[in-house]
């Protein structure tokens, strides 16, 4: 197809035949990248070490290879972590690039393996005894220490799950739903404290002009944290006064940050967010109405919110910094 | 016989191929700017995220509509019931038309995505509704079929065209299945015949021309045609259709499908390589992996645990080899980043902070008390 194309643009003289002949050079000549494909290798190599690994040391415990396999997973670690800081960039409060294309793999199965050998001594010798939160502590730090002197959003991402932990939420997008028990009202009140916080970094980074480039991680962690807790609250706990002004002022402030960041995805998930808390609302104080009451509040509504989302570009402002 | 405006789809390949050429530095920024000028694209193409927002927000629409025509209209029949749908289903593909696509001007926008699919599941739903109830499968394939079809080249689908080669292979293989006798030795071939048709016919497709709009949908098909080749012939496919349809304990003709098994994968990836075929390329990568774990369903040579970290080992070695390769001397292959991969790279960082997140998240959390196959890495519950 680009031969045709090339040759159209040639004759609508919107090129040069010294141009179209580059072109033509270039698209015959173009190396083939296998850069994704080899990236995905390095990382499906991560996680099945990371899962090998942690079943063989369950499944070795108490035999006499045990220790060997301890001290080879523990090596390896360390191996990761020198590899890391011997070819580490030097500190910057931007964005630095990787030394080494496996630069950020290595890194990862470094901290898989620090997770593995944590998780073996607390089995086999207890050494936080009954002092859990330490358990989760520790690897926070770490994680977030590591994360920001060598840049690195992967381990970021796995710093705030630690923390999460460690204040008792699960909150991967596949266990954030189910595997918390969001009719325990700690859980709710931590959730909702996290993702307040996470929200609220991302603003102070800007201010300080540190780490700028990690906003995204926060914020996505923190919209539904946050939202989820508002909902659950809601819902499960039933203090409808508290929480849904709460989520209200949420909703309203990923808008803002939508509006005049000119993101879209947190546009898209503050609306819905917000449409299923306003629905619940509605299905909770209006009852006993004809169905069709609520036929009719579904297709207004919806129809709102597809003329909203259709009209978000004389929304969102255009002079954004 | 496409009723999205075809300049602006001309204007968005252009554009497309100039942007390319524009970032390898091939077109100045002058240039560039002239050709934005010249190809105008007046669509409404709104971001992927907008887009998912749309479509929910759509189907809640379309959903709650269905619901208040059936209670005006008081549907009582089956036979009333399949004209309230078919009805619905001409009048949210006259909206698709008419308000989405002509005046809105919507392409790939979630609205008519959603008007395209809804129209043509109430359009379906009135014709099985009036089939007899104990119609077979095969007689609901094939009249699926065509309303498959005719929707994925009248809007450009990639969805309803994956449909429409789902629906006909399970067309072709039910049809083999009927044949007396023959019917366990013809299937697999049957499937692989239908996969490779289409896989040639893909490919002659993308090099027309006059067909470049369906460029898009072509790619689906072949991707789905190298996938379903693979499957046929796959071992353990052929092993369980076997056991499952006629109650086989043993495959025929055994030889021929381990070969199958090991020999597609690595054909694939020889082909992907030599021709720059990325896409051979890659489902050859993915058919590895099947491969390996038909291995396994039938000969259990080493623990799973083992497997994996020797697995492991073997994937981080071969790519880290490959990349120090490549640095040094790449020659037709290169590392770098091509600038086509934007998507499914954004698509790949997204999926790895998942997978990030979900393996943090296997260490204990508060009040659980280490023990169990819960810690560490996982992996122990079966989760993967």
């Amino acid at each position: 197809m680009r031969p045709y194309i090339l040759r159209d643009l040639l004759r609508q003289e919107l090129l040069t035949p010294e141009d179209a002949a580059k072109i033509e050079q270039f698209e015959s000549a173009k190396p083939f990248s296998l850069h994704w494909e080899l990236k995905t290798l390095l990382y499906l190599g991560v996680i099945l070490l990371n899962l090998g690994l942690g079943f063989l040391i369950y499944q070795n415990i108490d035999t006499v290879g045990h220790a060997v396999l301890i001290a080879l997973i523990g090596a390896a670690g360390a191996g990761c972590f020198w590899y890391a800081i011997r070819h580490r960039q030097p500190f910057s409060a931007g964005e630095t690039e990787s030394p080494t294309p496996y630069y950020d793999y290595i890194l990862l199965l470094g901290c898989f393996l620090f997770l593995i050998m944590e998780g073996y001594a607390q089995f086999q010798y207890q050494i936080f005894g009954t002092r859990y939160g330490l358990a989760t502590f520790l690897p926070m730090v770490l994680f977030f220490g590591l994360a920001y002197r060598l840049d690195n959003r992967g381990v970021l991402s796995l710093g705030i799950t630690a923390l999460a932990s460690w204040l008792g939420l699960a909150v991967t997008p596949r266990e954030l739903l189910s595997n918390n028990d969001f009719n325990s009202a700690s859980i709710v009140h931590a959730g909702v404290f996290l993702g307040a916080t996470l929200s609220i970094v991302p603003f102070v980074s800007e201010r300080l002009h540190f780490k700028k480039h990690f906003s995204l991680t926060y914020l996505n962690f923190g919209v539904h944290i946050g939202m989820i807790s508002c909902l659950a609250g809601m819902m499960a706990l039933d203090q409808r006064v508290l929480y849904f002004p709460l989520l209200c002022l949420a909703v309203g402030f990923f808008i803002w940050y939508a509006r005049t960041r000119h993101s879209l995805y947190f546009l898209t998930v503050a609306v819905v967010y917000g449409y299923i808390g306003v629905t619940y609302m509605l299905f909770h104080f209006v009852r006993d109405m004809d169905f069709l009451f609520y036929l009719l509040y579904f297709i207004l509504s919806s129809t709102g919110v597809i003329i909203f989302l259709m009209n978000n570009k004389r929304f969102t402002k255009t002079d954004a910094p | 016989m496409i009723p999205y405006n075809r300049i602006w789809l001309d204007a968005l390949l252009t554009r497309d191929a100039a942007l390319d050429w524009h970032r390898q530095g091939l077109f100045s920024d002058e240039k560039w700017q002239v050709v934005q000028a010249r190809h105008v694209v007046h669509f409404y193409s709104p971001n992927v995220f907008v887009r998912i927002g749309l479509a929910i927000f759509t189907l809640i629409l379309l959903l709650a509509g269905v619901g208040l025509g059936g209670l005006i209209l008081d549907a009582d029949s089956v036979e009333g019931f399949a004209l309230l749908c078919f009805f619905y289903g001409l009048i949210l593909l006259a909206a698709l038309e008419m308000w989405a696509i002509g005046s809105a001007r919507h392409f790939g926008s979630g609205v008519d995505d959603m008007l395209l699919y809804f129209g043509t599941s109430m359009l379906l739903g009135s014709v099985y509704l009036l089939l007899p109830y104990n119609t077979g499968v095969l007689t609901y394939a094939c009249l699926t079929l065509p309303f498959l079809v005719a929707g994925s080249i009248r809007y450009l689908d990639r969805l309803l065209a994956a449909a429409a080669f789902v629906c006909l292979l399970v067309v072709v293989l039910l049809a083999a299945r009927e044949t007396p006798r023959l019917a366990l030795y013809i299937l697999p071939f049957a499937g692989m015949l239908t996969a490779a048709g289409t896989y040639f016919f893909a490919q002659y497709g993308q090099r027309r021309y006059d067909w470049r709009y369906w460029h898009g949908v072509l790619v689906v098909l072949e991707l789905l045609a190298l996938v379903f080749f693979y499957v046929s012939g796959n071992y353990w496919v052929v092993q369980q259709a076997g056991a499952a349809w006629f109650q086989l304990e043993q495959v025929p003709l055994a030889w021929f499908f381990w070969a199958f098994t090991f020999a597609v994968p690595v054909a694939y990836i020889f082909w992907g390589l030599r021709q720059k075929d990325r896409l051979l390329l890659d489902v050859g990568l993915a058919c590895v992996a099947v491969a390996v774990f038909t291995f396994r369903a039938y000969f259990h040579v080493m623990p799973l645990a083992w497997a994996a970290v020797i697995g492991g080992v073997l994937l981080f070695a071969t790519a880290y080899l490959s990349i120090r390769y490549l640095k040094k001397s790449g020659g037709a292959y290169t590392y770098d980043a091509a600038a086509d991969q934007s998507l499914l790279q954004e698509i790949e960082q997204q999926l790895l902070a998942q997978h990030l997140a979900h393996q943090q998240s296997q260490t204990p959390t508060l009040g659980d008390s280490f023990g169990g196959g819960q810690f560490g890495g996982g992996g122990a519950d079966g989760k993967f």
